[in-house]
């Protein structure tokens, strides 16, 4: 225990407990908005194009992972047309994912940089986290929690049907852009700020877990901030008592906890479910307002 | 709340090389209540979806109240225009409440109200996905009602009766057949067709009255 508490001094774990606090309070809802819009393999595809923009950076001399976050957005809303298409958003992510390891390889080729660098760039650590890492994360939360809050409503109605939402007034087409556009560049940012596979266990699992207990778009994201909170404190705790290092065990971890979600009984969930008696979606909607 | 008449002129949609809708030529009369009836694949989903904008016309121009729409700004006033009971009531990729669909119409508490006569009262924070067909059906109506309420001029219903029982059937041919604004409803249902002022028949993606 000793040994635990002394490694609580240290200022490179104390910056990846915030660093992992913030990233469970803000990309569980990128998760959830993963789920929604049926692109799971998001993640391949945005590591992808982060090397794609960021072998652009090597060549033209620019910070490269600048290059890369906005290659990332670029390629988030380069998709949003994809969306109506009948392959649609996850027919777009693998299209993606493919055109840019091959742009990204051609382009390394040409530059004559060596390509194990640009990985490189791309794998992070949480133990790692530096004091910018952490001020980038928690931009990222504002701006995905204000997104949520915001437009909730029309997020629940574009996510549920885009037809329905388009026929209540919600501006469907710029809503859906700047969603995927937060998912890309959050993604884009996480897998520098963290690793790639712990992107995984910090948006994907717990907002898999809270689509087996959540019964509203709002309910969800309550479990999924309540699940990323609860795993990465239980793991970052158990990788420090074990002396493991922190990313796979916070992956078993949230692993479990999104497995345990399979094992309650459909009937349970009610009862369990945060929003069951007060969650109506928020407010009503005022008579004669569009939403 | 004034009804809007409806004019589709020389109305063509194509599914790739497909015609389903060929050259549709119809007025409806502000306040009239028409039944769209046909073969399944005829095209009379496509036509009411082509005057949502939620398909394109290859040809032709639809206008509710006088008023074509083209620009984005057009077309979301049309959706305020026309309230919309869709044919397709899957229960969604992703949770919804009740409460949250009938919100979505624009009036709730008259999204409410008609959600209680419809015998779907008590639902409300319910997801959908949880609903029987019939009571999919019934809160999607009552969402067009609270869209109504709010000041929608005319409501397309597409098969609203398809998924209810007899009784629904009735009660939901007698709630359209009051409203005062101006109503297509796509219908193999004969007590709803026999409630409308008019029977058109589309076969092929060609429309004849009957």
């Amino acid at each position: 225990m000793d040994g635990f508490l002394d490694l609580l001094t240290l200022p490179a774990v104390q910056r990846s407990a915030i660093g992992l606090l913030i990233a469970a309070v803000g990309l569980p809802i990128v998760g959830v908005f993963i789920i929604g819009l049926d692109i799971i393999a998001v993640r391949f595809a945005m590591m992808h194009v982060a090397l794609l923009g960021i072998a652009v950076g090597l060549l033209i001399g620019v910070d490269p992972m600048l290059c890369g976050l906005l290659a990332c957005a670029i390629a988030g809303a380069g998709v949003a047309p994809l969306a109506h298409r009948p392959t649609g958003l996850p027919g777009a992510m693998g299209l993606l994912m493919t055109f840019a390891i091959a742009a990204a390889l051609l382009v390394l080729s040409v530059s004559g940089v060596n390509a194990t660098g640009a990985f490189e760039l791309l794998w992070g650590s949480i133990l790692a986290t530096r004091d910018v890492d952490l001020i980038i994360l928690g931009a990222l939360t504002v701006v995905v929690h204000v997104l949520f809050w915001r437009w909730r409503r029309q997020l629940a109605l574009l996510l549920f049907d885009r037809e329905i939402a388009l026929c209540s007034g919600v501006a469907a087409g710029p809503l859906l852009l700047a969603l995927l556009v937060v998912v890309a560049v959050a993604i884009g940012a996480s897998i520098r700020l963290t690793g790639a596979l712990l992107v995984d266990a910090l948006t994907i699992l717990p907002a898999l877990g809270a689509r087996n207990l959540g019964r509203s778009l709002r309910s969800m994201v309550l479990w999924a901030i309540a699940l990323g909170v609860t795993g990465n404190s239980i793991g970052f705790v158990v990788a420090l008592l074990l002396d493991q290092p922190p990313g796979p065990v916070l992956v078993l971890v949230a692993g479990t906890l999104t497995l345990l979600t399979y094992l309650i009984p459909e009937g349970a969930r009610d009862a369990i479910d945060p929003g069951h008696r007060v969650d109506r979606g928020g407010d009503p909607v005022p008579a004669g307002q569009r939403l | 709340m004034t009804a809007a008449a409806i004019t589709f002129s020389g109305v063509t949609c194509r599914y790739g090389r497909r015609t389903a809708v060929d050259g549709v030529d119809l007025d409806v009369a502000a306040g009239e209540h028409v039944a769209l009836t046909g073969a399944n694949g005829s095209g009379k989903t496509t036509l009411l979806r082509a005057a949502l904008g939620l398909y394109p016309t290859t040809t032709g121009s639809i206008t509710v109240g006088g008023r074509p729409a083209v620009t984005g700004a057009e077309w979301a006033r049309r959706r305020r225009d026309v309230a919309w009971v869709p044919q397709r009531l899957a229960p969604g990729r992703f949770p919804l409440l009740v409460d949250e669909l009938l919100d979505s119409g624009g009036n709730p508490v008259a999204a409410r109200a008609a959600a209680a006569q419809l015998d779907v009262a008590g639902l409300g924070s319910r997801p959908l996905h949880t609903l029987s067909g019939g009571q999919l059906q019934r809160v999607f109506l009552a969402r067009a009602l609270g869209a109504v309420a709010a000041g929608a001029r005319a409501l397309f219903a597409d098969e609203p009766t398809a998924a209810l029982d007899f009784h629904g059937q009735e009660q939901v041919a007698a709630l359209l057949a009051a409203l005062p604004v101006t109503v297509v409803v796509v219908s193999h249902d004969r007590a709803m067709s026999r409630a409308c002022d008019r029977v058109a028949e589309m076969a092929a993606g060609k429309l004849r009255l009957v």
